[in-house]
């Protein structure tokens, strides 16, 4: 039991710390590379299945013969690895903070479902883990050229809506519960990936120059820290 | 009789049109039958609700009626249930009934119908069914979605161990499904063609998510569940109780008992209902609930407490006068005015509540491990005054109300410490000396007891002490010691001196304890009595005193074996002859000295009595150490005169002697005795214990003893350790080393006179010159018996030529530095005329004897070679004889010659002239070439020993050659 609570918070712990250094201290890192890098340890953890999926499963008795094997990510439910190297950096990066927006809602819901207090905190902290990673994706995006705001909106695979309209149906919401965190981990995975790729080819998308791109994001940072001032902490800066 | 028959005629025709006119009634419908049936149903908790209305009815006209309700499954004929139910009817009235479905309403389709009847005593006629509605049906499954197939009830809530019934509905009836609880397969029965049920009994609690229930179907791929919340039973409250403790709000606690184990929003609510105001709240808690009190001053209340979930309603009631139920607030403000040493006024206030409430205070004191209890009657503020209090002393004081009319309950305690002030010290120390003379001064040193801490009212600071002369009453001196000493030491003279000592602190001095010191100490000597310790102490008592006395002192060491004593005393009044002496210091097998002090009316100590003795006395732990003397044959004495009587964990009786022997006999003055383990031994028993030497007689000669001297004391005796071992003599052997003692003596002094006049001796026994006649040639010769044979004579022979060898003594030299060797050759002409010719000549060589065999004598056997070879004993005048002799020795020397015989090796001292010696000839010698030569005896060292003979006898070269160096 103990060792199971160390698997679920300690990867939370590193998290916390991770996103400490950035948006905690109400600034973006500055450095294309050291942020590119924390995204992908960040994206790594979150794809642990012991933050979310693990503790779900059991608190809802799925973990049995028979029901495990339908806790199954719904095609289409989530990108998929593909259509995320598909897309340009600016399309990715957009993508992500909508699927991720989407799924915080989710998480809400299922709140509903979950009785003990502890498996509620892990939840809690888990959306506090997808906050700050939306939080540096932001920041990425100021690293890369172009505008956040004017960017098109990218359409992704048809029917990438993480969250199906919930069911009041208890044993089918539970079962869409399941598959929709087994799906968040899987693309959180997918994610991971493609930030990689990102430190091994930076030239992959010439079109956005690292380079260019810093300077840039230096000009727009110290516009975003201006506003950032006033800003609350967590509150997205627009 | 014809007047009964027309009767009987008549009531029977009476009741013909009666019946007839019923069956036409009958015939026709009922002017109250239900109309409008409309069926509803609730899925959730598997309900039918029926809504139907009965017309006809007058104005405010009610009707007591009754409804028979009939309900089928799957088909019409197929009634599962029928119910009359009965209600009043009123004018334009809608009824109601529902039913709840044991099986889940999706799972097959229902039939209701009803007909009615009049079942009120003012419409007597009208108590008749009316006819059947037409039948309702219920089909919930045409309402299901699409999917392959379903499974019911949904989100069901049921008790645990409740029996539920669920279904599945397929919409094909290929599909081959199975149906699973928590994993389990779960085997059905069919109820239609696409439906199967399941029945469950005694539903158990898993989890508070619910237990999960799902089927699949042959593919796998598509899946259906339910969840089944189990909650467990929902218990009454316990302990339901409200109180009040401002009487503004009421405070209602209750155990909610075991938790029913679900999930938020399906748990349990708690409801307060009070029936005097009507006014009901919901609890926002499990276990507690506040109730605002009416401002109008209700009294009575009569609350009913309801606890609910979606299966069971709980309630419990309590009815209460509002000021019974009063809980007051604890004290506050609590303080100490006109704190002294011995008094202390305490105060504090209670919260309001209300004009005309008076509470009951209970204080309490506690100090110095006493309680003192007080009760107040309080309304606003209270007030305590405590006396007789200790100064110097912390109390903690506190307080808690009730409601003095109507005890409900103790508010909480509130608590305050204070401390009284100090006062003078009320004891004067106890003190006592100690006297010792030096160089005719007295060293005294004083002791006192630290005061208690009722004594001494405060802190002690420092103690003073008055040394007053008493021969010379102007004389005395003033000392303070500093606290926390508790003594001094005095040099006095051999006056006599009275000293006061007092305590003080920051208040006062305590009263003064006065001891008379003088320069004699007291201590007479009075014989030491031995006493016998207690568990509790030493109980000791001494004879009264004739005299006047003041009291008595008992004094002894907590540590006597330690350097410092720690000296104690004990003061007891005057009357008093014995007392118990405790300490905590006292430990077994230490022995304790008390000396029992009267004090004179002068205040001057003396001393009355010594006692000793061991709080409890252990059993010897060691045994002296003995030391054997005086053994003789018959007897030794054994003494331990080093062992300490004193220092022994017990007083020491006596002494146990054990002596074992072979013979096992003892002796008068002993026993037998058996040892632990099984030995049996003489013992002797010294019952003085002060005598430590012990003589062991009666023993005998040449005989082994072991012995063993072991204390004993009242508690047993010492340790059965090792015996020491001892063997007497025999008789005679003092008188044989006096007698081969000189002898010795007289042998060693020959000697050393022998080696003194060695040369002298060896000039006389064997000089270096040999004696032929002492040769082993000539006791050769003798054996063969020829008288003709001699030893030639020096004097017979003629020498013509003597050689001289020029050869340093004590030198070796190695083969090839004889060369260098020349020898000189004195040729001697014979005198004799009658010599012609050459003759034979003969010179002697002396290889008497060869070093090397002596040297080489510790590898065993040396080999020897035959040092004469045959050719040169042709010169002997029987050389026939000669040589048979000379080839034996040979051949014994080439035997095996045991190596103590080899020493000196006696070899031929005969030489030819023609040999082929390396010493003895040059290469090209004078003539006359044969002749006799002499050489001189000398020992030849094993390199040099090389053969006489030429180089063909190589036997003799390789044989005397040492091992590594063989030349040829």
């Amino acid at each position: 039991m103990r060792a199971q609570l160390m698997r679920r918070t300690l990867p939370s712990l590193v998290l916390g710390l991770l996103f400490l250094s950035t948006p905690a201290m109400g600034s973006c890192l500055d450095k294309y590379q050291e942020l590119l890098g924390q995204l992908q340890k960040q994206a790594d953890i979150m794809q642990r299945t012991s933050l979310l999926l693990d503790p779900y499963i059991q608190s809802q008795g799925l973990d049995k013969d028979g029901l495990k094997e339908h806790c199954r990510e719904r095609p289409g439910a989530f990108p998929s690895r593909d259509a995320l190297q598909g897309l340009g950096r600016w399309e990715f990066l957009r993508t992500l903070d909508t699927t991720l927006g989407r799924v915080l809602h989710r998480l809400t819901a299922l709140r509903r479902d979950i009785p003990k207090a502890q498996d509620l905190e892990t939840l809690n902290r888990a959306k506090q883990n997808i906050r700050g990673f939306k939080n540096n994706i932001h920041c990425m995006a100021q690293l890369l050229p172009g505008s956040w705001e004017t960017t098109e909106p990218t359409p992704t695979d048809p029917g990438t809506s993480p969250s199906p309209t919930p069911t009041s149906d208890t044993f089918q919401r539970r079962l869409e519960g399941c598959r929709f965190l087994h799906g968040y981990h899987r693309f959180m995975h997918s994610v991971g990936q493609v930030f990689r790729e990102w430190g091994e080819s930076p030239s992959r998308s010439r079109r956005h120059s690292p380079h260019q791109g810093l300077w840039k994001g230096t000009r727009r940072m110290q516009l975003s820290r201006k506003n950032k001032r006033l800003l609350p902490r967590g509150q997205l800066p627009r | 009789m014809a007047l009964f028959s027309v009767f009987q005629t008549t009531f029977l025709l009476a009741l013909l049109s009666l019946r007839t006119y019923q069956s036409e009634v009958l015939s026709e419908p009922l002017p109250w039958a239900p109309e409008s049936l409309r069926v509803f149903i609730n899925s959730t908790h598997q309900c039918l609700h029926l809504q139907w209305s009965v017309h006809n009815l007058a104005h405010h006209q009610e009707l007591k009626m009754v409804f028979q309700i009939e309900i089928s499954r799957i088909k019409t004929s197929n009634v599962i249930w029928v119910e009359n139910y009965s209600t009043t009817v009123k004018w334009n009235q809608v009824l109601h009934w529902s039913w709840e479905s044991k099986l889940p309403l999706e799972c097959a389709k229902h039939f209701i119908r009803m007909r009615s009847a009049v079942d009120d005593a003012k419409t007597p006629k009208q108590s008749f069914w009316s006819n059947w509605s037409s039948w309702e049906e219920v089909h919930v499954q045409n309402s299901l979605g699409h999917d392959p197939f379903f499974v019911f009830p949904k989100d069901k809530l049921v008790e645990e161990g409740s029996n539920v019934t669920i279904c599945y509905v397929s919409r094909s009836q290929q599909n081959n499904i199975s149906c699973y609880l928590e994993g389990v397969r779960m085997q059905g029965e069919q109820l239609e063609p696409n439906v199967s049920v399941f029945n469950l009994n005694h539903v158990a609690f898993i989890r508070e998510t619910g237990t999960n229930i799902y089927c699949k179907g042959d593919q796998g791929d598509s899946i259906k569940g339910i969840v089944l919340f189990v909650s467990k039973v929902l218990e009454e409250p316990k302990d339901f109780s409200c109180e009040t403790q401002d009487l503004t709000t009421l405070n209602c606690t209750w155990d909610p008992r075991s938790d029913t184990g679900l999930l938020k929003q399906l748990s349990q609510s708690y409801t307060l209902f009070e029936s005097f105001s009507g006014k009901k709240t919901l609890c926002k808690h499990k276990s507690w609930c506040s109730w605002e009190v009416a401002p109008e001053s209700q009294e009575m209340y009569n609350f009913t407490l309801t606890a609910e979930n979606y299966l069971r309603k709980r309630s419990v009631h309590l009815l209460f006068n509002l000021t019974h139920r009063v809980h007051p607030m604890a004290p506050f403000s609590v303080l100490f005015t006109d704190v002294s040493a011995t008094n202390a006024t305490m105060t504090w206030k209670v919260h309001s509540t209300g004009n005309y409430y008076t509470l009951l205070c209970q204080v309490e004191l506690y100090g110095e491990g006493e309680v003192i209890q007080h009760n107040v009657s309080v309304e606003v503020d209270g007030k305590q005054l405590f006396g007789g209090l200790e100064p110097d002393t912390e109390y903690r004081a506190q307080v808690r109300c009730a409601n003095a009319n109507h005890f409900w309950k103790w508010s909480e305690w509130t608590r305050q410490n204070f401390t009284t002030t100090e006062a003078a010290p009320s004891e004067a120390p106890d003190v006592w000396r100690n006297v010792k003379s030096v160089q005719g001064h007295s060293v005294v040193t004083l002791f006192w007891k630290p005061l208690s801490k009722l004594q001494a009212n405060g802190k002690i600071l420092f103690y003073n002490i008055v040394i007053e002369n008493l021969d010379r009453s102007s004389i005395s001196r003033l000392l303070s010691i500093p606290a926390p000493a508790n003594g001094t030491e005095l040099n006095l003279d051999q006056c006599l001196y009275q000293i006061h000592v007092t305590a003080n602190n920051s208040v006062g001095t305590s009263p003064a304890s006065v001891i008379i010191v003088s320069g004699d100490p007291g201590n007479k000597e009075v014989e030491e009595e031995r006493v016998k310790g207690m568990e509790d102490g030493f109980s000791l008592s001494w004879k009264p005193q004739p005299g006047n006395v003041t009291g008595y002192i008992v004094e002894w060491c907590d540590h006597p074996r330690g350097p410092l004593c720690d000296l104690q005393w004990k003061s007891v009044g005057p009357t008093t002859t014995s007392t118990v002496v405790s300490s905590d210091a006292f430990r077994p097998g230490v022995q304790y000295n008390f000396r029992i002090y009267g004090i004179s009316t002068e205040r001057v100590p003396y001393l009355l009595e010594k006692k000793t003795g061991y709080s409890q006395e252990l059993a010897p732990s060691d045994n002296p150490q003995v030391v054997m003397s005086n053994l003789t044959s018959r007897s030794f004495t054994l003494s331990w005169k080093d062992y300490s009587t004193e220092s022994q964990p017990s007083f020491i009786q006596g002494y146990h002697v054990y002596l074992k022997s072979k013979a096992g006999q003892c002796h008068s003055g002993s026993e037998k005795a058996v040892l632990s383990d099984d030995a049996v031994c003489c013992k002797y028993k010294i019952d003085n214990p002060k005598q430590k030497t012990f003589v062991v007689e009666n023993l005998q000669p040449e005989s082994f003893y072991e012995f063993l001297v072991t204390p004993y004391t009242s508690v047993g005796e010492g340790p059965h350790g090792a015996f020491t071992k001892v063997t007497t003599p025999d008789e005679y052997s003092p008188i044989l080393i006096r007698i081969i003692l000189p002898m010795v003596f007289c042998i060693l002094l020959i000697m050393i006179i022998c080696y003194l006049k060695s040369q002298w001796m060896k000039e006389k026994c064997y000089p270096d010159i040999p004696d032929p006649y002492k040769s082993s040639v000539l006791s050769l010769i003798k054996s063969k018996e020829n008288p003709r044979l001699t030893i030639m004579s020096i004097k017979d022979c003629v020498p013509d030529s003597i050689e001289v060898l020029n050869k340093q003594e004590g030198t070796r030299k190695s083969l090839t530095e004889t060369e260098s060797s020349k020898a000189t050759y004195l040729y001697l002409l014979p005198t004799d005329k009658s010599y012609s010719g050459p003759g034979p000549c003969i010179c002697f060589e002396n290889f008497t004897y060869n070093q090397a065999a002596s040297d080489s004598a510790s590898c065993g056997h040396v080999p020897v070679a035959p040092v004469a070879p045959p050719s040169q004993l042709g010169l002997l005048t029987s050389p026939e004889n000669l040589l048979k002799a000379l080839e034996k020795n040979y051949m014994n020397s080439l035997g095996e010659i045991p190596a103590g015989e080899t020493n000196l090796n006696y070899v031929s001292q005969l030489a030819s002239a023609t040999s082929g010696d390396k010493f003895s000839l040059p290469t090209n010698p004078p003539e006359p070439a044969l002749c006799s030569e002499y050489k001189m005896q000398m020992a030849i060292p094993l390199g040099l020993a090389s053969p006489p003979s030429s180089g063909s006898s190589s036997l003799s070269s390789v044989t005397l050659l040492d091992e590594g160096e063989h030349y040829h």
